[in-house]
């Protein structure tokens, strides 16, 4: 038996699943375990199965989406409030720009009204919204950044150097040559180019992909 | 008028509205495995349009209470959950019964003098 068929069953209830996730998680273990079953037993009652059987069984039962659709209005499941299309709008757009080069722009306060507009946004998700804030806030952190660079070239600090909102972005050694600070420093001026450069770009891309999905959350 | 799109949802709706009741009548003699339930639902022509769309119903049925399941072993592969009504499915299918009757008769009563 060629396996062509396993694959389009397994697509199916894979698909299927994905499509009933906002179902309560045991109906949607019952769901797609009948519909397994009922795919097998529809195949056992096949004398020489064929591919062309299999898609048969499979447009019989319907589109994943119409089984998700009948089984939410069954259970009165809301249905996911971005089914329409997101559109990013200007709060989005602002929060990007802000987070990126607020800092720069309005010392500080850039960066705060991008957080703020980042976490009033219907469009990321909270996984996205703590990267966004934690994960390098690049529009406060590259003005100290900076800072810290220059005052590290011209004499150097010592100890822990903390961040206006109490977080240690870095800790400078107490000894070291003037080399090494240079290394050290023009590694953490790259990396807080780069990586907030990288942060933005990824929220970025989450605006694109599965819109509907992130705004659940 | 009503325009055909609305007319095809509202029929859409009158089938899904009915349609437990029709689940609850083929169990009202015998308990019944879900595949065996949907084969015999859909050799009657336009009850389903999509034959998964009867396993959320059944799931959701049993959580009503109208159904209870149990599994058996099957001679011909892995073990079938068979449904059965309860007293409840049975209230609720004979409720049904009264109504639709009425029901029907009414709307047979007008549609059928205008057609003839």
């Amino acid at each position: 038996m060629s396996t062509t068929p396993d694959k389009l069953v397994e697509r199916y209830l894979k698909h299927l699943e994905v499509e009933l996730d906002d179902l309560p998680r045991d109906r949607r273990r019952e769901i797609v375990d009948e519909i397994e079953g009922h795919i097998a037993e529809a195949r056992a009652g096949l004398e020489h199965e064929t591919e062309a059987d299999v898609r048969n069984i499979l447009e019989g039962l319907g589109d994943p989406a119409d089984i998700a659709e009948d089984a939410r209005e069954r259970f009165e499941v809301r249905p996911p409030p971005a089914a329409q299309p997101f559109k990013p709008g200007w709060m989005e757009v602002a929060a990007l720009i802000l987070l990126l080069v607020g800092g720069l722009l309005i010392p500080i306060f850039g960066w705060i009204i991008g957080v703020v507009l980042l976490w009033f946004s219907n469009a990321w998700n909270v996984r996205d919204k703590i990267i966004g804030t934690v994960f390098v806030p690049g529009g406060l952190v590259l003005p100290i950044g900076l800072a810290v660079f220059s005052s590290g070239v011209s004499g150097g600090t010592c100890g822990p150097v903390i961040s206006g909102s109490g977080r240690a972005i870095t800790a400078a050694p107490c000894s070291y040559d003037a080399t090494s600070t240079n290394v050290f420093g023009i590694v953490a001026v790259i990396a807080l180019i780069v990586v907030p450069i990288v942060t933005t770009a990824y929220l970025a891309y989450r605006l694109r992909q599965q819109p509907s999905a992130a705004a659940i959350a | 008028m009503v325009a055909p799109a609305k007319q095809d949802a509202l029929l859409a709706q009158m089938r899904k509205g009915t349609l437990q009741y029709c689940v609850l009548a083929l169990l009202a003699d015998e308990e019944r495995y879900g595949f065996d339930l949907v084969r015999s639902l859909a050799e009657t022509d336009g009850m389903v349009t999509s034959e998964g769309t009867i396993y959320p119903l059944l799931s959701r049925l049993r959580r009503d209470g109208l159904v209870e399941t149990t599994w058996r072993e099957s001679t011909s592969g892995p073990p079938r959950r068979y449904y059965r009504l309860t007293a409840d499915g049975r209230g609720a299918l004979d409720a049904f019964r009264g109504e639709w009757g009425r029901f029907r008769d009414a709307v047979d009563h007008f549609v059928e003098r205008k057609a003839g």
